[in-house]
């Protein structure tokens, strides 16, 4: 898997810097966080924005794994991708 | 019942929107009809005509599925596209489109509203489930957002019945005088780059050109979704060159910096944010709802699992512990049914008609009414609550391990209630290969068809052993094994179709999962009663008619002249040996004293004698018939898997139909039995039915688990067989399903036959 570094840090808090975007694989549960960057083909891009997921967007995960169910504007959305498509978010402070 | 096309001088509205947003509910209470509701998306796969009740002009309404978009890409969303744009044929385009908009979710609901308002059709906006907008603390201002579209906005909560009649006077209303047509300035297409006008303007000439007449919204969908529904349809439609053209155009854009298809998502929510600005306000909540912490748990990877494997052994568990009352009360009017008839008709043609082939017959499927009203109203909850979403998001991790996603669970478990439903839903897969699969191994999920039969097996042949007080029983379990069979033999099935027939990587998994709500009573009582309607016309129809053939076929050729004399001198001698009974005065209530009287053990010999000469007529006319004529051919293709030849042919007329088989064997035991046991049952018949050679029982454990078995995982029904025809358009996989269930069902059941027949 990629991005292996990141499982050694607890990334909900405080203690990671607010510039470092991660996959949204990584999100701790109830941790929220905001989309900065999503890419994959283009047409699996427009579902996921038809849907509701897009830059930009504050989400929060509910649970993770895979699939994981994160929550966008009040709404869940469960979420498996693979590896065709990737999801960064920058987790929020607090 | 829904039709599917509507009458030629109404006026037609169609219901569009996200999916499970109460577009069928809305329908419900606009038309007073039944479509099917459920809290999971993908609920309505086709679309169902209805006719708008208490208004002055005649208006019929279409249902349609979900869609999060015009760009359409499973089957189901592409009927909501072509319905909408008049692309049915023999069938009107409608006049205006009602948006259904959940209220607590305007953003996202508005993206697909930006789509529709641009093809050009009078739009009525919906903003449904308004009770959530207080309940979530949301601020919304319909009117002013009716002001800034310039189209009516009307508030409702369907399940509720709230708002219908304003919603019917504004439809009525805008049909009479439709709001003006907007601006294109006032379209989200109007933030589109200009060089995307620029192509858009090409190759609506180009288009135009060819003989075409394109509308804008067409051919912006033809430049945006790569490989997307319109292409494929205009493609199909003659003229091959427009995908290089179009690919050519995309090339043109790409390096002009237009990003397809993205520049059209960040334009839309762009233009639905300056819309929604200071009309709709979201307070954002930090912290997790009772739907999340609900979900916390059964969304977890092995608690959930678990839970579900319970929510499954509480269903099984509960049709073998509640059903048994009223299934007893309905067994008991059978068999008073059949007695009245025997009193007020001699024994004859007629008699044997009504007493054998309908009363033992369709009586004898009835039965199993209070079963499927168990398993429906289980199947009900379940489904209106939300928890099916959720099972398809814990399972999507199974499902993967044999190449589908957590998208084919919803249509496989839909067909735990009945695989045409089922097959019909697996319209919501956009994969292709998944949605095959998926298709071609749901008639293998135990339908409700089956539990009748199972019933009937596990309660006369499986010991009545309780557990932990009673509430536990071996019988439950052994049902939910045999309905859970199916599912597990789907598993290797699935994965070698994926493997060899569809091979593909597991499609990608996205499905929204909507909040729990408490399961209406009202979606429930429908839900069940339609089911139980539907049953009890099948065995009205289907079964009768197939029972009057058994009937007829068991009942001739012989000559039935002797066995009526005898039976009519036992029922004599009987009737003398009760009313003698009656006048001994001193006689007790007991049953044991009349015996010792000289007078009445002489003629109950004479009785016993009587009844051994009708039994004797009786199996020789059943081995003489018609039916035991072609038993006896079938039976050496049957003795291997255990069965007699009336299982055998009861087996082989049930391919039409899988409840055929109780009711063809209600039918053969009660030709072959005398009233007495009739009145106990085809159960009872059963147990004591013996081979006729050496006097074995002809059920054994063996048997009855052989036959439920060959059930499991045969493909008997002429509905499924023809929905996969349908569905796939074409008769290669129908038959394909049909050998191989067939096949697995005859292995499975030798097998299991040869591996129990020496136990017990
Ligand atoms: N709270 C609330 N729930 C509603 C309302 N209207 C419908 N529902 C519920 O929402 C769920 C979805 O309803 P459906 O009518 O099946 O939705 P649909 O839009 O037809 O769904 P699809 O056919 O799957 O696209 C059901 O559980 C309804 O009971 C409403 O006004 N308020
Ligand atoms: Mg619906």
């Amino acid at each position: 898997m990629r991005f292996h570094q990141f499982e050694i840090f607890p990334v909900c808090g405080s203690m990671i810097t607010d510039s470092v975007p991660l996959p949204i694989e990584y999100l701790q549960p109830e941790c929220h966080g905001t989309i900065v960057e999503m890419c994959g083909q283009p047409c699996q891009m427009q579902r996921l924005a038809e849907l509701g997921i897009r830059q930009g967007c504050k989400v929060r995960m509910v649970c993770q794994g895979e699939p994981c169910l994160i929550c966008i504007e009040g709404r869940r959305i469960s979420l498996r991708l693979g590896d065709s498509a990737d999801i960064f978010v920058i987790p929020a402070a607090g | 019942m829904p039709s599917n096309t509507s009458v030629k001088d109404a006026r037609v509205v169609a219901l569009i929107g996200n999916p499970n947003t109460g577009k069928s509910s809305l329908f419900n209470a606009l038309c007073g009809m039944n479509a099917r509701v459920g809290n999971y998306p993908g609920v309505t796969v086709e679309q169902k005509v209805g006719r708008l009740s208490g208004t002055a002009e005649t208006i019929d309404v279409i249902d349609l599925p979900g869609t999060y978009s015009l760009a359409a890409r499973s089957a189901d969303e592409a009927v909501a596209v072509n319905v909408l744009s008049g692309e049915i044929p023999q069938q009107a385009k409608p006049e205006v489109a009602i948006v259904i908009l959940d209220a607590a979710n305007v953003e996202r609901n508005l993206y697909l509203f930006s789509q529709i308002y641009e093809l050009g059709l009078p739009v009525i906006v919906v903003m449904n489930m308004w009770d959530r907008v207080t309940s979530e603390g949301l601020t919304v201002n319909a009117e002013l957002l009716s002001q800034r579209l310039g189209v009516p906005v009307v508030c409702t909560s369907a399940n509720k019945r709230k708002g219908i009649d304003e919603l019917k006077k504004t439809i009525e209303s805008t049909l009479r005088s439709p709001a003006s047509t907007p601006r294109p300035e006032q379209f989200a297409r109007a933030m589109f780059p200009s060089v995307f006008h620029d192509e858009v303007k090409q190759l609506t000439e180009w288009l135009e050109s060819q003989g075409r007449k394109p509308s804008t919204y067409q051919v912006d969908r033809l430049l945006i979704d790569s490989d997307g529904h319109f292409q494929k349809l205009i493609c199909q439609s003659g003229l091959p060159d427009i995908a290089t053209k179009i690919e050519d155009a995309r090339l043109r854009l790409q390096t002009a910096g237009c990003k397809v298809p993205m520049f059209e998502t960040k334009a839309r929510y762009a233009w639905v944010r300056k819309l929604i600005d200071g009309a709709v306000v979201r307070q954002e909540s930090r912290s997790a709802s009772p739907s999340d912490r609900i979900d916390r748990w059964l969304t977890h990877r092995w608690v959930g699992m678990l839970f579900f494997v319970f929510v499954m052994f509480i269903v099984f568990q509960s049709i073998t512990l509640f059903a048994k009352f009223p299934m007893d009360g309905i067994q008991w009017l059978q068999a008073q049914a059949s007695g009245g008839v025997e009193a007020v008709l001699a024994p004859g043609a007629l008699r044997s008609l009504i007493v054998d082939g309908v009363i033992g017959g369709v009586g004898g499927v009835i039965v199993f009414l209070p079963q499927i009203a168990i398993l429906f109203l289980f199947i009900a909850i379940l489904e209106d609550c939300g928890y099916m979403a959720r099972a398809a998001f814990v399972m999507d991790k199974l499902m993967t391990t044999v190449g589908l996603s957590g998208k084919s669970f919803l249509p496989l478990m839909s067909s735990f209630a009945c695989a045409v439903p089922g097959i019909m839903a697996t319209r919501t897969i956009e994969s292709r290969k998944d949605r095959m699969v998926t298709l071609l191994i749901a008639p293998l999920m135990s339908c409700s068809a089956r539990l009748p039969v199972y019933v009937l097996m596990v309660s006369a042949f499986v010991p009545d052993t309780k557990y932990v007080g009673g509430w536990i029983t071996l019988q439950g379990m052994v049902l939910m094994f045999m309905q859970s069979l199916g599912a597990m033999v789907a598993i290797p099935v699935a994965w070698l179709l994926k493997k060899f027939f569809f091979p593909g990587e597991p499609a990608t998994f996205l499905m929204e999962l909507h909040s729990y709500k408490w399961p209406s009573p009202v979606v429930i009582y429908q839900r069940v009663w339609e089911r139980l309607l539907s049953f009890v016309v099948r065995a009205g129809t289907l079964i009768f008619c197939t029972s009057i053939l058994v009937w007829a076929a068991v009942y001739f050729p012989g000559d039935h002249l002797s066995l009526d004399s005898s039976v009519s001198k036992l029922e004599r001698l009987q009737s003398e040996v009760s009313e003698t009974i009656a006048k001994q005065p001193s006689s007790p209530r007991g049953t044991e004293a009349p015996i010792e009287d000289p007078n009445i053990a002489n003629m109950q010999s004479k009785i016993d004698e009587a009844q051994e000469l009708v039994n004797q007529q009786r199996s020789k006319l059943i081995e003489g018939s018609f039916l035991g004529m072609v038993g006896h051919r079938i039976e050496p293709f049957v003795k291997p898997l255990g069965w007699d030849w009336k299982i055998g042919v009861a087996v082989v007329a049930s391919f039409p139909a899988r409840e055929v088989i109780i009711a063809t064997l209600g039918t053969i035991y009660s030709l072959g039995s005398d009233q007495d046991e009739n009145s106990q049952g085809l159960q009872h018949q059963m147990q004591i039915a013996e081979w006729p050679n050496d006097g074995k029982p002809v059920f054994s454990l063996a048997t009855a688990l052989s036959i439920m078995v060959f059930f499991a995982l045969c493909a008997q029904c002429s509905a499924t067989l023809m929905t996969i025809r349908r569905e796939t358009n074409s008769w290669r996989w129908p038959i394909f399903s049909f050998v191989y269930m067939t096949t697995l069902a005859y292995i499975g059941a030798w097998l299991t036959y040869q591996c129990f027949r020496f136990w017990s």
